[in-house]
């Protein structure tokens, strides 16, 4: 038993770029499920590990680990297991290129179009005063006023089309890079596809008009193959909404232009 | 293995770049472009999509065998693998999760703060014809703001609120320590590259820390970046700005 506490939310975005490689390194942890919904993230017994309120972190022993991308290269130096960073150091500035523009620039817009479409609706029911509440508690104030936007669907129209521009341009750069060789950011499977997978995985039911299987045939090979591997398959099992079902998408054999709606 | 860095003036990401080499012992030809003028747009590879959309602004690119590579931290990291000279990361894996963490930080709060600051107070100036040159359309946005004079209040505010916030973390830091980790690394180059120019702007956030004051001349004095900042070609390179990466556009 390695000692290790992972607090996640659904495999997912951010939550599930942890849960996924300690699962291809055959690491067992224990699971803390934080109901992102509930504001699990913002009560006190979890800023108690970290203060700031983002998921996920994961406990090693005592030490507390934040910033999901910084725990995945953690996860795969600190336990054995294969090695989900190339040997090449050239390849490894390349997984971490991609894991920034995916982190800092593409995932934020996939983010802000899935937040006013899932997370704030599934929000917006609660009672006003307590939304309010919960609100008040977030600890960074940037998150605040995420949190805000979304649950009173204050998003712009310039904003949305920005974030929509964004989505586009990112969908045709993942495709043109990996026509270029099997894995996103070397010919080994790594921390950049473990990444890009968290991101993208339901991208042909979310974005059926600009990622299918005559458009983008790369990015749905790439999909399928790593839907394919077993720690996928025992990560996405542990998702508890609907959000983590849409991975079931990547079963269909063929997905055509426009279909599914 | 042929390297050519081609680099503005040492401060910023240029600089944290410039002294990683050097720190590294790693021999390259070194091209100083102007990178306030927009002049990395000018280049053979800028065009090449992992230097177009380089979030990082207006960068340093490495070109390592006819691969042409962006954002510092990770050049650094680059460097810090195949160079000979001491290590600039911890051999461990807790403490590289601490650099890369911090920098991470670094790189999305910090960054983009000091380079509006600094912008703001120094500001680039490129011909239309480079603007028209810029591939990443949110890049060429910043570009035109910036050469327009259109620094917003709140993002102004912002950017504020965020040095004060970095040059607080780092004097809690310093506690007992002479560098941010357990020897001289990148996060001391990057933190470091990014503040160099902050105390002339913004000397409030720099007021009552001494320890902040010490180890900003413990890092001007360490051999590769004196090295690094004498390959300016302005009095003070420290003034020296060109736009830089986005501030946070949701969240």
């Amino acid at each position: 038993m390695h000692n290790v506490t992972l607090y996640h939310w659904e495999p997912n975005a951010n939550s599930g770029k942890p849960m996924l490689a300690l699962m291809e390194k055959g690491v067992a942890f224990n699971s803390h499920y934080l109901d992102l919904l509930n504001f699990d993230q913002h009560k006190p017994q979890y800023l108690a590990i970290n203060p700031q309120g983002t998921i996920p972190a994961m406990l090693h022993g005592e030490r507390v680990l934040t910033e999901s991308t910084a725990i995945m290269e953690y996860v795969d130096e600190a336990f054995a297991g294969p090695s989900l960073m190339p040997q090449s150091a050239r390849d490894r500035w390349r997984v971490r290129w991609w894991m920034k523009f995916m982190d800092q620039w593409l995932g934020p817009s996939f983010s802000m179009i899935g937040w006013s479409v899932f997370v704030g609706p599934a929000v917006r029911a609660k009672d006003p005063a307590e939304l309010k509440a919960a609100i008040e508690r977030i600890p960074l104030p940037e998150r605040r006023v995420a949190w805000r936007k979304a649950i009173y669907a204050q998003f712009s129209a310039a904003e949305m089309q920005e974030s929509q521009r964004r989505v586009a341009l990112g969908i045709r750069m993942l495709e043109q890079e990996l026509a270029r060789r099997p894995w996103l950011a070397s010919n080994q499977y790594s921390l950049a596809d473990i990444n890009g997978f968290n991101l993208a995985f339901a991208l042909p039911l979310s974005q059926p008009a600009l990622s299918n299987d005559e458009l983008t045939p790369n990015i749905l090979r790439w999909l399928r193959a790593i839907y394919a591997r077993p720690a996928t398959k025992a990560c996405w099992a542990m998702g508890r909404t609907n959000l983590a079902k849409r991975i079931t998408i990547l079963e269909q054999p063929h997905i055509g232009e426009g279909q599914p709606a | 293995m042929s390297l050519t860095l081609y680099h503005g003036e040492p401060n910023g990401p240029s600089l944290t770049v410039l002294a990683a080499l050097f720190a590294k012992e790693v021999p390259a030809q070194l091209v100083h472009i102007d990178l306030a003028a927009g002049a990395r747009h000018g280049l053979a590879c800028a065009h090449e999509p992992l230097v177009a959309m380089s979030i990082e602004g207006e960068g340093p690119v490495l070109v390592a065998d006819g691969e042409a590579m962006t954002d510092s931290v990770f050049i650094a990291c680059y460097l810090d693998d195949v160079g000979q000279g001491p290590a600039l990361r911890p051999a461990e894996p807790y403490g590289r999760w601490q650099l890369m963490s911090w920098c991470r930080q670094m790189i999305e709060r910090t960054a983009p703060a000091a380079a509006y600051l600094g912008c703001r107070a120094h500001p680039p100036h490129a011909s239309n014809a480079a603007l028209q040159g810029i591939g990443s359309v949110d890049l060429r946005a910043r570009w035109e703001q910036i050469t327009a004079a259109e620094f917003s209040a709140e993002q102004l505010t912002d950017s504020r609120t965020k040095l004060h916030q970095a040059v607080d973390k780092i004097e809690a830091r310093l506690d007992g320590r002479q560098w941010l980790m357990d020897g001289f690394s990148i996060a001391d180059l990057e933190s470091f590259a990014w503040l160099a120019g902050m105390p002339a702007l913004l000397p409030a956030a720099f007021a009552g820390k001494p320890r902040t004051g010490a180890w900003l001349e413990r890092v001007r004095s360490h051999p590769a970046v004196a090295r690094a900042l004498s390959q300016a070609r302005t009095a003070d390179p420290t003034a020296s700005w060109s736009v830089g990466p986005e501030i946070n556009r949701w969240g």
